[in-house]
């Protein structure tokens, strides 16, 4: 294989970000959607089935052509796609409100700061290990040369994950601070007291799959877990698991932990006084948090792209042709397992209710700590054994 | 330059869990609530003076708009005092019924509470089961007399008709089905950890202190005090009913949750009664045209979902409108202790407060 020049890998580069960014703005209104019609189904109703209940201009338009659709059995049940494009179109051409006492360029940068730590985490995150597929010959400029799994190959990943991740909590806290108003600011100090203590417990948590693999890069990370040695760990490792996803939850303020935006009790908290695509950008940035932290959970907890189930590994692996692009299945895995975990944050929603400020606090320091450093010596243990 | 200081914040009147329009002032240190005081009357239309413009036939439809989420046991409060104004006796047969509406409605509200205040604490799908058993009764509510919520079921004497053909079937049919409905509220609520950890021990008020303030209804029994007026001075049917008064002595919301969800039991148990021993004859009495009452005074109490829904009448001699109309309003009279049930606690409690005191801003306001 040639070896790009600066400006070819730089082309790809910028490629695997179009890529990732697609990605997930792919997976985030699908998310939104799956959250409709899932919890739907939990409580018994049909879910998002119309775009509006327009029966003039564009949204009437699509309307009546959705309801067209229905008439196909298997399409009426996805009459509600063309409502996420509504949602969008809706946040983009709202009146962008700012409070006439806010601090307007906090006010601004809060938003942009929630998601652009939320997507930048995807750089360190390897969809499949290695080479993700090779340019044909006839591609201008860049034949022949191959694009890898992931955007940045960093070697301390891990820890570039976890501190790019928690810059967010400023977007929220700074976004409740700005607003000047009172509910915002409850949520904006709720948040930073709950996204600082349950930072603690989840890095712990994902001390102990570094211990196992001796490393911090993704990829690799995800690899030794499934497939060295130390995919003997994976197995005590759920308890692991349980104690990330819990504070996975944390992190992204769902339930049982929305805290920051509690509806019932702050009525949207630190984003009370924010509305059109600023809004948006709080909204997105939860989705694509919750995606992060799904993602990560199935790379180090779940095997990430390597683990197929039920031996299924080593039937691809005899199936294919050598020369075949076998990132296909490794990267269906992959993001197979960050939808399970998608559906289990739904699925948690429908099911229980939310923690009162302070029980959630008391669930972090008092438990989910000690648990998470008990795990961390497990590990250990486990690690030496092995 | 750092100094502290107690932060006022107004949950409502536009909020999502203060159930309409109530609007608590609270004074606020961090988030423990210092100072709470309930501000009422953004739903005031004056239904006491209406009703004293309006002839004795007219005012039910008023009653109707007071706790709109129980209409039927505001109508049989109503009918009953104006009954025992000019000494009417109902006929068995339309006691039995007004018996069967007024417990379907029980559990139309109860499941309402159950629905919100499950909400406010965060379960959203128990919200969405309740409302749809909640939709059964309205059904039946329209089936009986044409209106799903404000429904003036009654008239002065009886009811303006018997049952319609095919309502035994459809109370039936929902008998039949509703304890396993129960049951699936109580598989997500009763021992889920986190329903305990957000009611057990919240918002509390002993039985002193609720007999203090004259609250009535669940809040009470939950202190521990077995008075349910369907017990202590039966009206309607209820002398010939077998039922139990379900009591709790925890006094916090997760007693009251309990104390609800067996009334609910018992009321399906009144229902079952109800069509079981449904007795022949007319559904009206014999009353004139007009009424008009010698000077005279009324007060009739009866246990709507929410406590003891009094309503005092004065008739004027000569004259076919009330001389005075006034009504005990048992949510009016629960909210009082809202500051007791809240000082003390953090603004998540007042949420769960509120709500486990199953307010109806129409009825407070009235």
């Amino acid at each position: 294989m040639p070896t790009p020049t600066l400006l070819q890998s730089i082309a790809i580069t910028l490629i695997q970000c179009v890529l990732v960014v697609l990605f997930v703005f792919v997976v985030v209104p699908l998310t939104v959607f799956a959250e409709r019609k899932v919890l739907g189904h939990i409580q018994q109703r049909l879910g998002s089935t119309r775009v509006a209940s327009g029966h003039i201009g564009i949204t009437g338009w699509m309307n009546r052509g959705m309801w067209k659709w229905g008439r196909i059995p298997v399409l009426s049940y996805w009459r509600g796609i063309p409502g996420l494009l509504a949602d969008v179109l809706k946040l983009i051409l709202k009146e962008d409100i700012i409070p006439a006492k806010a601090d307007k360029f906090v006010f601004f940068i809060a938003p942009a700061l929630s998601m652009v730590s939320a997507v930048v985490v995807f750089a360190a995150i390897s969809f499949v290990p290695g080479t993700f597929f090779v340019f044909p010959a006839w591609f201008p400029g860049l034949g022949g040369l191959p694009v890898s799994g992931g955007i940045a190959d960093i070697n301390v990943g891990l820890l570039w994950i976890l501190g790019v991740a928690s810059v967010g909590v400023y977007g929220i806290v700074l976004a409740g601070w700005a607003s000047n108003s009172k509910y915002p600011l409850l949520g904006g100090l709720r948040s930073a007291a709950q996204m600082v203590s349950y930072e603690v417990p989840l890095a712990i948590s994902l001390l102990a799959p570094v211990v196992l693999t001796g490393s911090l890069n993704f990829g690799e990370m995800a690899q030794r877990m499934a497939t060295g040695t130390s995919a003997w760990g994976l197995v005590p490792q759920v308890f692991g698991f349980l104690i990330y996803l819990t504070c996975g939850f944390a992190e992204t303020n769902r339930l049982p932990f929305d805290m920051p935006e509690a509806e019932n009790e702050l009525v949207a908290g630190f984003h009370t006084e924010y509305s059109g695509m600023k809004f948006g950008f709080f909204y997105l940035a939860e989705y694509i948090n919750m995606t992060v932290v799904s993602a990560l959970a199935a790379g180090f907890f779940l095997g990430g792209s390597w683990l197929l189930p039920f031996g299924l590994q080593g039937l691809v692996n005899q199936l294919l042709p050598a020369d075949a692009w076998i990132a296909g299945p490794h990267a269906i895995f992959f993001v197979a397992k960050i939808i399970f975990l998608l559906f289990t944050y739904i699925w948690v929603r429908g099911t229980i209710p939310r923690y009162r400020y302070d029980q959630v606090m008391s669930v972090a320091w008092k438990y989910l700590i000690p648990l998470a450093l008990v795990n961390l010596l497990l590990a250990a243990f486990v690690r030496c054994a092995v | 330059m750092f100094k502290n200081e107690e932060m006022e914040i107004n949950l409502g009147p536009q909020h999502p869990s203060t159930h309409g329009v109530l609007r608590v002032k609270l004074r606020l240190d961090g988030e423990t609530i210092t100072h709470c005081k309930p501000v009422i009357g953004y739903l005031h239309r004056g239904v006491e003076k209406i009703c004293e413009n309006q002839t004795f036939f007219q005012g039910q439809v008023w009653t109707d708009r007071m706790d709109y989420c129980s209409a039927v046991a505001n109508n049989l409060g109503w009918a009953e005092a104006n009954e025992k104004l000019f000494g009417i006796t109902v006929p068995r047969r339309a006691q039995y019924i007004r018996t069967l509406l007024n417990e379907f409605n029980r559990l139309a509200s109860h499941l309402i509470w159950l629905a919100t205040h499950a909400l406010d604490i965060g379960a959203m799908t128990v919200f969405l089961y309740a409302f749809r058993e909640r939709e059964d009764i309205l059904d039946m509510n329209e089936a009986f007399c044409g209106s799903r919520l404000t429904t003036t079921a009654f008239r002065i004497g009886g009811l303006r008709e018997d049952m319609p053909p095919g309502f035994e079937k459809m109370a039936r049919k929902f008998l039949a089905k509703f304890p396993t409905c129960l049951e699936e509220y109580e598989n997500l609520l009763s021992e889920n950890r986190i329903w305990k950890k957000r009611t057990v021990g919240v918002a509390m008020l002993s039985a002193e202190d609720a007999i203090a303030l004259g609250v009535t209804g669940p809040v009470l029994r939950a202190a521990g005090v077995p008075y349910d007026i369907r017990k202590a001075f039966p009206y309607a049917a209820y002398a010939e009913m077998d039922f139990e008064v379900p009591t709790q002595t925890a006094a916090d919301t997760y007693a009251r949750y309990l104390v609800r969800m067996a009334e609910m039991r018992q009321s399906a148990r009144i229902i079952q009664q109800c069509l079981d021993g449904m007795p022949e004859g007319p559904v009206m009495a014999k009353i004139p045209k007009i009424l008009k009452p010698e000077v005279n005074e009324v007060y009739h109490a009866t246990e709507a979902p929410k406590g003891e829904l009094g309503y005092y009448l004065v008739g004027e001699k000569g004259s076919t409108n009330p001389y005075r109309f006034h009504v005990r309003a048992p949510g009016f009279i629960n909210l009082q202790s809202l500051p007791k049930m809240a000082e003390g606690g953090l603004i998540a409690d007042i949420v769960a407060a509120i709500g486990t005191l199953d307010i109806v801003l129409g009825e407070i306001d009235r």
